[in-house]
Parts: C-alpha cells; structure tokens; sequence
C-alpha cells in the first residue's frame, strides 16, 4: 500500500514540476532584460515555412525557451550551487569565488596577444606621440590578488610584465601592481572601486610628471545600493550585492563630457544608468569610442589623452585637478587610423595608456 | 529533440503524456505515432521523409515475406529487405568513407558527396532489419497494421539513441499494453536517473574532455584524465540515454530489454560485451554471428566470424578507420581470451580481473575518442609518454582537483553498490519506509537540478548521435 503511496506522490510531484513550470512559461510574459546576466534576453522567433522546413525555427525556439524559462536566476542557481558545493568544483563557467570575490579566470597567459597590444601602443605612438610623455600602466585583474590563494589557476604576470616592458618602446611604465589590493575591487564585478582609487590616482598624476595631491576630503561620497556587477549573473548565486560609490565635487560636478560620435554633451557621472543593464556605465555612460572631458575649473591648462578600456571610466574624473581638458579613447571602437580626424596632438599633453590585463590578454580586439 | 532538452522536458513530454492518457485506448499508438514523427522532424526536418520511406519498405517487405514465406523463394524478399535497409544505410552513413578510402588508396578524384548524416539511421534501420529477418525466420507474425509497425520503429523513446528493440519484445504490446500508476511511477524514475546521469555526470564530464582538448598544456597524466572521464562519459551518456528510453517506454507501457548492465564490474572482455550496449551485441550475434556458424566451426572460421562480427561492430559506431580498430581491438581480446587468457584469468583474484578490464577499456575508448588514426597515435603516444610533455603541471592538477568528486561519484555509480543498498534496504520495513520517502524527493531535487544544468548551459549532445 505505501509503495503505492509513494508512486502517487512521484507521478504528482512530476506534473506539478513539468506542467507547473511548462504553464508559467507559457502565460508568463516574455521578459527583456536579464538584470543579473547584463544582456538583452531573446524573444520569440518567428515562424516562418521556410524556417520550419529547415528546422532554423526549433533551433531558434530552443534558445528562446532557455531565455524565457521562469525562474531563469534561482534555476541557474542550482547549479552553480551543485557546482560549487556538491562537486566543489573550483570553478563554475570559469568563475570562482575566494572570500566573497566573483573572479574569471583568465589563463593561460597568451603572449602573442600581449606582443601584440605592446605593438599596438607603439603603432599609436609611432604614428601621433613621438616627442611626447607617455606613459603606460597595466591594470592587475582580480586574478592576480586570489587566484593563488586557493589554487586556482593563475597566469605567470611577471613574464607579463616582462614582455610588455620588453616590447613597448619610448613610454614610461608606472607600476600599478603594488599600489592596489584586493580591497580597491567590487566583489561582483571585474572594476576596481573608483572610492578607492584617490591614492592610486595622486600616484599616476605624480608619475606623468603633475605635482599635486589628493586627498578623500577633497570628494563627498555618493552610495548606490544594490550594485550587481558582471559577474553576478553569470555566477547565479546569493553573492551580496556591492555598494557603487562614486566620489564627486564642485570640480567634477561642472566638467562637462563631449562625446565625438554622438555629438553630444553630458556629465560625468549618469545616474540613470544604476540599474540598468550595465551599473557600471553610471561613469562616463558606459563603452564609448571617444569622449574628452572639459574642466572648466581647471587650475592650469594641462590636457591628458588616456587609451583606455572601461576601467579608465571611473578613474578618469578623480584625474580632472590635474587637466583642463581629458580625452578618453577606446581603440575596441575606434581605429588607430582615425585618431588624428579627432584629436590635435601636441606636445604640451599628458599620455596614459591604461588597460587591464583581461584586454591585453586579448588584445586583437585593439582596431 | 535531446530528452535532455527544456523543450522535450517541459513542453514535448507534458503534452504528448497529456494527450496520451486523455485519449482512448484505440488512438494511443496514434499519439505515439505522430508525436515520435514531429520528434523525429524537429531534429531532422528532411530526413524525416527518409525514415517514413524506410519504415513504408520495412512495411511492404514484411507483407512480401510473409506472403512467400512457404514459397521457394521465401529468401528473396529478406535478401530484398536487407539490400535495401544495409543500401540506405551505406549510402547515408558510409559513402563519403569508401569515396575518401577510394581517392587515398587508388589515386582517384571522386568528388565527396554533401550528405549529413541522419540521426539514429543506425537504429532504426537495425530494426526493421531485425523485423524482417526474424519474420523470414518465422521467430514473429507480420504486423498488417502499418500504424503499428510506424509506431514501433518511430518511438520516440528509442528512435534516435536506442536500444535497438526487437520488434518480437514489443509486438504484443503494441496491441495489448497495460499501464498502471506502478510502470509510470517506476518510468518517471528510471527516465529522471537516466536525465541525471546524462546531464549532471556525462556532460559534465564532456567538459572536462573540452579543455582537455583545447589547453596547449597537457601532460601525461592530462592525458590519463582526459581518457578517463571519457570512458565514463560515454557510459553514463549512452547508459543514460538507455534508462531514459527505458523509463519513457515503461510509462507508456511498453517493457524494454536493459541495454547496460554495469559493465565496468565485469571480470573479462568477454563479459564486458555482455553487459555493454547489450541490444547491439545480441542483435549482431542473432544477424550476422550465429547465421556464419558462430562458435560451432572451425577454430579458422570462428576467428573468421569473430573479426567480421567486430569490424561491423566497430564501423557501425562511425565511419572512420578508428572505429574500425577499436572493434578489431575487441575482437583480438575476445579471441585470446577464448583461446587462452580465460583460463589465466580465472587463477588471478578479481581485482587484478578488474584492472586488466578496465586498462584495456580505457585505451579502447582512446581509440575510439580519436578523430582519425592520427589523432588516436597521438593520444596512445600521449598515455604511454611517447610524447615530450610533463608528467603533470599546475594546469593538470588543477583540473584533477576541480573534478575530483564528480570522477568519484562517477565511478560510484558505474557500480551496483546504489542498487544493492536499495535492495537490502527494501528488505527492512524501515529501509522501505525510508526509500518510500526518499524516492519522490531525491527524483524531484535530481530533476530540478537538471534543469538547472540545462538552463545555465546551452548545448549538450548525446555522443551517439553520429550513428
């Protein structure tokens, strides 16, 4: 009798889950946006005979379905918590988390990629710095500070340093790695934290050669809670969202962001981008090809041009005591070959490239 | 359409069993029927035609045979039969092998044919072969019901993936099946075990296989690794894909034969291959091994036998020249064994019979996993240290660590242990109390996880669809 009980209790547990989850997909409406993922979810394919025919169109509806699927987050989760906490797996799609810290793994070290960036660097100075001071710095990821810690696996950085230093010609090299730790680094996203950068900041001003200092009273602190960074959603589990402080002042406040392709002005920091996809683009707006920064309240007429990638964006604003006027490149949208239709290079400017180990390792997104 | 699959879990499967079970009893094969063809399109929208076409010919020879079969020339509609079904078979599977193998050896410049392969050719095909063969031998009765014999070869269960059902196992339950809320419960369960073996242990170690095969830093115990979890992927992918069939079959009614039995415990090769894809290696010892005289010959002739047998055995898993040795291989063992390592075999303790088995598994599934003889040289040479790589790294130790618990599940559950635990636990009323209370929820938790898997990934193919 009890076996038949329990044969009961396995078929109703079955309809419910199947048919359960099958109706809430059907009725549910389709959502837009994954929050936690970043990124647009795919709506429903059309049909078409053709497609049909082909069978394009179940291939297209098999995508959508895992898109759509209800609960996509908390379903996720569980695995990611098979992953980690069943199997111990060390990682879960490549992420893996140390005290709190959602980190990618990024290895092996790919040095034909960092030969090339270091060629890159010295295309741009070739054809537009030469006589000028130029400087470039390498971002550590969060790989650097953890990945060792718990045996995860971690690229060899000193042959990284080694063959950057080795290959860019005619720059100063600032070492970012000792200025930062851990700490300067949101838990849930690949950025550092732009309210722990005022000291790295003063360092790379010092660096390029501008005497001055910065301190935390300069800025007041302005907190946006929760934050979910990239990597939030790709890890799928219940990680504590970060905090977003950014720092501003009267300086900053007035600088006004001129944007190259979209002819546009605005400010430095756009608050209507928390929460959105992407929190991150709150500083600067997010990816843009070109952007120069006029500082109205400038103490002296100094100008930097900074190639960057994103992490640029958040540090760029604490620079603004030491120029009148900031010009921001990203080589991933805009070619080398361009820059001149845009910029007046001089030889009274400041130079800084800057980018992160995740883009040097992958650098032949560089145009 | 994968069983493994959002859409076959919550859309396909909730409808088909819906429709199912509202309808009478008359219109259930129907249901079968047109549920197991859209399964089959939605993978394969033109080849579709080919299996209808296949399934008509499969039809109309049975009639044909069962018509002649007190006639003289009973033979030739089999002979017809298995012309047409090995013909369609070649054509899809293997033209573009012989064509290459004719350009390589004799100089030639046939062009190669824009053919893809359509899925589960092999299976269905081996049935309506076993059908008609076994019609001609007068083992089964003609099904005059073309629904029928569609819904026999289509179902879906085991259309694409097997086991390969004799049509003699099924043929009075595709008439007279009863179902009862104890077959769809135990069917619910045996389908959610296959599922779970296929996604949470078979795909997961497919991935470890991936970045075995992509990292530029392997070492000799990388190799070992990697050679490892593929033997124990391909079990749990195929054994798998087996319970899944099974489990869907029983919910419908229909009782198919165990396709695995724990193979990895076995003591021999020779017991290997009794308990590893059980319906491939009956059917060809009912078709192809005792009709050349099996045993019963000649020591010559037997071996003859035995090397014919394991060069289709090995082809029919691909049409590559590494799967031809990977069966000769087993046809090697099988022969020593029989002639003289059994008799060695049964002096030594079972664990050094074990270790002896699943070495030469191992490297049979090094030579199968090969995409070509190159390939395959590479990863033997890459076991053995014949290659310059370390013996291990960081990298290697890593990935040793990070799937270290699923390789010890894994191996776990390649064994009976879970099924005796069961056993003698349903031997105590509180065992029983605690399996009758433990079951629903462990089936529920393992298919929700499965799903979890399925949503966070994107793309998980069964490892035989390729025949």
């Amino acid at each position: 009798m009890k076996n038949q009980i329990k044969n009961y209790i396995i078929i109703a547990l079955f309809i419910i889950i199947t048919y359960g989850l099958m109706l809430i997909n059907i009725f549910k409406p389709d959502n837009e946006i994954s929050y936690s993922e970043r990124r647009r979810l795919l709506q429903e394919p059309s049909f078409t005979l053709q497609s049909f025919i082909s069978g394009d169109y179940f291939t297209a509806y098999e995508k959508y379905a895992l898109d759509q699927f209800p609960f996509r987050d908390k379903i996720r989760g569980l695995k990611a918590f098979t992953s980690y906490y069943i199997f111990k797996q060390k990682d879960n799609n490549s992420l893996y988390i140390v005290d709190g810290y959602i980190n990618k793994i990024e290895y092996p070290l790919n040095e034909k990629a960092i030969i090339n960036a270091a060629n890159k660097i010295n295309e741009v100075y070739n054809k537009y710095l030469q006589g000028m001071n130029v400087s470039y710095a390498i971002i550590p990821d969060k790989n650097y500070f953890l990945a060792d810690k718990k045996g995860h696996l971690s690229m060899d950085y000193d042959k990284l340093i080694q063959v950057m230093n080795g290959n860019i010609m005619n720059m100063n090299y600032i070492d970012l790695f000792e200025q930062l730790t851990i700490d300067d680094y949101y838990k849930t996203d690949i950025h550092w934290r732009q309210d722990k950068l005022i000291e790295l900041t003063e360092y790379l001003l010092r660096s390029m050669g501008n005497e001055l200092s910065l301190t935390k009273d300069e800025f007041s602190k302005i907190s946006l809670y929760p934050f979910y960074g990239s990597y939030y959603g790709q890890a799928a589990l219940n990680i504590k969202a970060d905090t977003l402080i950014y720092l501003t002042n009267e300086m900053i406040e007035s600088a006004l962001v001129y944007d190259h392709i979209d002819k546009t002005y605005s400010k430095i920091y756009n608050k209507d981008r928390f929460n959105t996809v992407d929190s991150y683009d709150i500083f600067l707006s997010g990816a843009k090809s070109l952007l120069t920064i006029y500082n109205p309240k400038a103490l002296n007429n100094k100008e930097l041009i900074i190639f960057r990638d994103s992490f640029g964006s958040s540090i760029a604003p604490l620079m603004l005591k030491g120029y009148s006027k900031i010009t921001l490149v990203d080589l991933r949208y805009l070619s080398t070959d361009l820059l001149s239709n845009y910029i007046d290079f001089s030889t009274n400017q400041d130079v800084l490239f800057l980018y992160n180990i995740v883009i040097l390792n992958n650098s032949y997104m560089l145009k | 359409m994968l069983f493994s699959s959002i859409i076959f879990l919550y859309y396909f499967l909730p409808l088909v069993l819906g429709l199912y079970f509202i309808v009478p009893k008359k219109y259930k094969n129907f249901i079968l029927l047109i549920s197991s063809l859209f399964f089959y399109f939605y993978g394969e929208p033109i080849y579709s035609i080919l299996m209808i076409t296949s399934i008509g010919l499969g039809y109309l020879h049975g009639l044909w045979i069962d018509r002649m079969k007190n006639s003289k020339y009973a033979k030739l509609p089999m002979i017809s039969s298995v012309i047409v079904s090995i013909g369609s078979l070649v054509f899809f599977k293997y033209s573009n092998f012989l064509i290459n193998n004719l350009n390589n050896f004799f100089s030639l410049n046939i062009p190669i044919m824009d053919i893809a392969l359509p899925i589960g050719i092999s299976f269905y095909t081996f049935q309506i072969l076993s059908y008609n063969i076994d019609l001609y031998r007068k083992d089964t009765k003609v099904q005059k019901n073309i629904l029928y014999f569609a819904t026999y070869v289509s179902l879906f269960p085991q259309l694409i993936a097997g086991p390969i059902v004799r049509y003699s196992n099924v043929e009075a339950e595709l008439s007279q099946r009863k179902h009862s809320i104890e077959k769809i419960a135990y069917g619910i369960s045996r389908f959610i075990i296959g599922l779970s073996k296929k996604v949470l242990l078979a795909n997961n170690l497919g991935e470890l296989e991936k970045i075995f095969s992509l990292s530029n830093e392997k070492t000799v115990l990388f190799y070992w690794i990697s050679t490892i979890a593929f033997t124990l992927q391909i079990y749990f992918d195929f054994s798998g894909y087996s319970d899944m069939a099974i489990g869907l079959g029983r919910i419908f009614g229909f009782h198919f034969q165990e396709n695995f039995n724990y193979p990895f415990i076995s003591k021999s090769i020779t017991e290997f291959w009794r308990r590893w894809h059980i319906s491939l290696g009956t059917w060809f010892r009912d078709y192809v091994y005792i009709p050349m005289g099996g045993n019963r010959v000649s020591k010559l002739k037997w071996i003859r036998n035995i090397l014919i047998v394991w060069f289709l055995t090995g082809i029919w898993h691909g049409a590559e020249w590494n799967f031809v040795f990977w069966g000769l291989y087993f046809a090697l063992l099988l022969v020593l064994e029989k002639l003289c390592f059994n008799k060695i075999l049964a002096r030594l303790p079972a664990v050094i019979n074990h270790i002896y088995v699943m070495f030469l598994v191992i490297l049979s599934f090094a030579i199968f996993n090969g995409q070509g003889i190159g390939e395959v040289k590479e990863i033997l040479m890459g076991l053995f240290g014949g290659l310059e790589i370390p013996l291990y790294n960081q990298v290697t130790i890593y990935y040793l660590k990070s799937y270290g618990i699923v390789f010890i599940i894994a191996i776990i559950a390649s064994t009976p242990l879970a099924t005796y635990i069961i056993k003698k636990l349903n031997t105590y009323s509180l065992g029983k109390k605690i399996i009758n209370l433990l079951q629903p929820i462990v089936i529920s938790v393992l298919l929700l996880l499965v799903t979890g898997y399925l949503v966070d990934g994107s793309f998980n193919p069964f490892l035989y669809f390729r025949f």
